[in-house]
C-alpha cells in the first residue's frame, strides 16, 4: 500500500530521528537566553560559563538535527513541497549558524561574551525557534510529515 | 511558497553575512616600535570572534645556540633540565636554577579546553622538576662542573632571594624560608612558612616573584592576576594583581601597589634603590593591544587593572565599572609592545659585559601566543640615566624563533652571575643560557 503520508527517511522502528534530536537544542538555546538574562543582570560569572556550555551542546546537536532533517527533506518530493517545510529548514539553518557565532562571541573574557551581542544573538535564536518551532508542528500535525498511516479498518 | 522560500533564503544569508563581517579578519598589526617608551600609541580596541591563536611550534636547539649582539657571545650554560624558569646567583657564585611549572589549569568553560591544550603545545613537553638545582663554577671558565640538586618537592616554586643566612623561596602559595650558611650544595631542612600566597583554586598567574628591599627589612613578592580580565569572577582576585611587600620579621603583608595583572621580575634599580618590574598586561583586545610594560612601582599606586588600562583607558569586560579607582589609575613607565610576555627583569652592575650595556635592564620576552605576526622571544636591553629608561631598547639575544614561526627555545628569568655574564633560563629550551664579552 502506497503510504498517504510524506515519508522520514532516517527513522528508528518508524520513529523519525529528527524529532529525537531536536529538543535538545531547543531547551538549550532557550536556556542560553535565560541564563544571559541573568548574567546581564548580576554580572556573576558562573552564569555566563553555563551560558557557554548550553551553547555547545546545542550547536552540536543542531549539526545531527540538520543533518537528519536535511536528508528527510531530500527523501521525499512531498516534503520539498510543503511551504512550511522551507520555513522550518531554512529558519533552522539560520538558527544554526547565529549559535555558532554567539558560541564564538561567549568565548570572549567576562562582560562582553555576553552584552550586548551575545545577549541579542539568543534572542534572535529564540525568536527564530518559536517560527521554525510552528512550521515544524504544521509538518506533523496538518501534513502528517514522518507519521505512520493508520491500517484501514 | 515562493515567498516563504525566498524570505527564508533571506534569513540565511543575512545569518551567513553576519558571520562573515564578524569574524576573524581583525586589524592588522602595527609596528610594535610605536607602542616603546613612554607614550605608546593605542589602537581602538578589537574584540575578536576568532582570537588569533599563534603559537610556535617547539623544535628545540638541537645543537645551536641563540644569537647574540656584536661584541657578546652566547654559550650554553646547563641543558636537559626540566622547565627552568628563574634563576638566582648565591653570593659565593653558585647559580640557583629553579625547573618549575604552574598548576593544570581548570576547566570551567569549553573554552579552557582549548585554551590548556594550546599552553601545552607552546611548552615544553617535559614535566616540571618542581625543584632547585645548584650549579657551581669551581675553575672560572663560566660554565659550571658541578651540579646538585639543591631544594626538592617545591611547589610552583618561582621566586628565590637570600637575606643573611636566610633563603627564601616562593612557592605558589606561600613564602618559604630555608636557613642557607654560604657553600652549601643542599638544602634538607624542611621550611618555614613566612606567609601565604594566593594560590589554588584556578591559579591562573601562578608564578610568585620574590626579591628583597636592599636593607633587608622587607620582601616583595609578585602576585599576578587569577584571570585575563576577572573572567573567573572578581572574588578570585582577592590579593592578586599586586605586589605585596612582606615584612621579614613577622610575616605580615600589605599590598605595596594594585592594578598590576601579572607583576614579574621584581628587581630594585641600583642607582636609585626603587623598586622595578615587569608586566604582562590583558588579551583579546586585538593585537596591539595592551602593550606589555617595565615600570618603577610606587608605594600605593594603582595602575589600573582589571578596570583600566595604560592609565585611564576603560576596559568594557569589567563588571560592575568602578569610575572611582580609574581615577586612580596611573601610567606606566614603559611600554614594550603587545604581548611580547616580559617575564625576566635584571639590571646590569656587572663588569663583564661591554660599556654599553652598564646601568640598564635586561628584559626576557618569553613571547606572544595571541598575535599573528609573533612578538618578544629575545632579550632586549633598555638604557637607564639617572635611574629612569632613557632609551629605545636593543635586541640582545634572539635566535629562540627560526623560520618565523617555530620556538627553539623561550627566554623567561634572568640574572647576572658573579663574573658578570647574563645568565638566561629558557624553559621551553630547556637550557640556561650565559652570556659574556666576546673574547676580543
Amino acid at each position: 500500500m502506497p503510504s498517504v503520508n510524506p515519508r522520514s527517511t532516517v527513522n528508528l522502528r518508524g520513529r523519525p530521528l529528527h524529532a529525537m534530536l531536536v529538543p535538545v537544542p531547543i531547551v538549550c538555546f532557550v536556556a542560553t537566553l535565560v541564563t544571559d538574562i541573568v548574567y546581564w543582570q548580576t554580572a556573576a560569572m558562573l552564569w555566563a560559563d553555563i551560558s557557554a556550555w548550553l551553547l555547545v551542546i546545542g550547536v552540536i546537536f543542531s549539526l545531527f538535527a540538520a543533518a537528519v532533517g536535511t536528508i528527510d527533506f531530500l527523501g521525499d518530493r512531498r516534503i520539498r513541497e510543503l511551504r512550511s517545510a522551507w520555513i522550518h529548514g531554512l529558519g533552522n539553518f539560520a538558527a544554526l549558524i547565529l549559535s555558532i557565532v554567539n558560541t564564538l562571541i561567549h568565548t570572549r573574557d567576562a562582560y562582553t561574551s555576553v552584552v550586548p551581542s551575545g545577549l541579542i544573538l539568543s534572542a534572535l535564536v529564540v525568536v527564530i525557534l518559536v517560527v521554525t518551532g510552528w512550521n515544524g508542528s504544521t509538518l506533523v500535525y496538518r501534513h502528517g510529515v514522518g507519521v505512520r498511516q493508520k491500517d484501514p479498518a | 511558497m515562493k515567498s516563504a522560500r525566498r524570505k527564508s533564503a533571506h534569513l540565511v544569508a543575512a545569518a551567513i553575512a553576519m558571520l562573515l563581517a564578524m569574524s576573524g579578519c581583525g586589524p592588522a598589526a602595527i609596528d610594535p616600535q610605536r607602542q616603546i617608551g613612554a607614550n605608546p600609541y593605542l589602537p581602538e580596541i578589537h574584540e575578536y570572534l576568532l582570537p588569533p591563536m599563534h603559537v610556535a611550534k617547539v623544535v628545540g636547539w638541537n645543537g645551536a645556540t641563540p644569537a647574540a649582539a656584536p661584541g657578546l657571545r652566547v654559550q650554553n650554560f646547563a641543558a636537559g633540565l626540566a622547565n627552568p624558569r628563574s634563576l638566582y646567583v648565591l653570593p659565593n657564585g653558585d647559580v640557583l636554577v629553579v625547573e618549575t611549572g604552574g598548576p593544570p589549569g581548570p576547566v570551567s568553560r569549553p573554552k579552557e579546553i582549548v585554551m590548556n591544550w594550546v599552553e601545552k603545545m607552546a611548552h615544553s613537553r617535559t614535566p616540571p622538576g618542581q625543584r632547585i638545582l645548584l650549579f657551581r663554577d669551581t675553575d672560572g671558565d663560566g660554565v659550571p662542573d658541578q651540579k646538585t640538586v639543591f631544594l626538592d618537592h617545591l611547589h610552583s616554586p618561582f621566586g628565590v632571594v637570600l637575606v643573611g643566612n636566610d633563603l627564601y623561596v616562593a612557592n605558589t602559595d606561600a613564602v618559604l624560608r630555608f636557613p642557607y650558611s654560604t657553600g652549601q650544595t643542599e638544602i634538607t631542612a624542611p621550611g618555614e612558612k613566612l606567609c601565604d600566597l594566593p594560590g589554588g583554586p584556578i591559579d591562573h598567574h601562578w608564578t610568585k616573584s620574590l626579591t628583597a628591599s636592599p636593607d633587608g627589612t622587607f620582601l616583595y613578592a609578585g602576585v599576578g592576576s587569577n584571570s585575563n580580565i576577572t573572567e573567573n569572577g572578581i572574588q578570585a582576585e582577592v590579593g592578586r594583581a599586586a605586589i605585596w611587600q612582606i615584612d621579614r620579621a613577622t610575616g605580615a603583608h600589605r599590598e605595596y601597589a594594585t592594578g598590576l595583572r601579572n607583576p614579574n621580575g621584581l628587581q630594585f634599580e641600583p642607582q636609585t634603590h626603587t623598586l622595578w618590574a615587569v608586566i604582562n598586561e590583558r588579551d583579546e583586545l586585538g593585537p596591539d593591544l595592551v602593550p606589555d610594560y617595565l615600570t618603577s612601582v610606587r608605594d600605593g599606586a594603582f595602575y589600573g587593572w582589571p578596570y583600566s588600562y595604560y592609565g585611564q583607558h576603560i576596559d568594557p569586560r569589567v563588571r560592575p565599572q568602578r569610575p572611582d579607582l580609574v581615577a586612580k589609575a596611573i601610567m606606566p613607565d614603559y611600554a614594550l609592545s603587545s604581548h611580547v610576555a616580559p617575564l625576566g627583569l635584571v639590571f646590569y652592575t656587572g663588569t663583564n659585559l661591554p660599556a654599553h650595556y652598564r646601568g640598564g635592564a635586561f628584559v626576557g620576552e618569553h613571547g606572544s601566543w595571541d598575535r599573528t605576526v609573533l612578538n618578544g622571544y629575545k632579550i632586549v636591553y633598555v638604557p637607564f640615566t639617572n635611574g629612569r629608561p632613557s632609551g629605545p631598547p636593543e635586541d640582545v639575544v634572539t635566535g629562540f624563533l627560526i623560520d618565523g614561526d617555530k620556538a627553539r627555545g623561550r627566554p623567561v628569568g634572568l640574572t647576572v652571575d658573579s663574573q658578570g655574564g647574563l645568565l638566561i633560563a629558557d624553559d621551553t629550551g630547556n637550557s640556561v643560557w650565559r652570556v659574556s664579552a666576546a673574547s676580543p
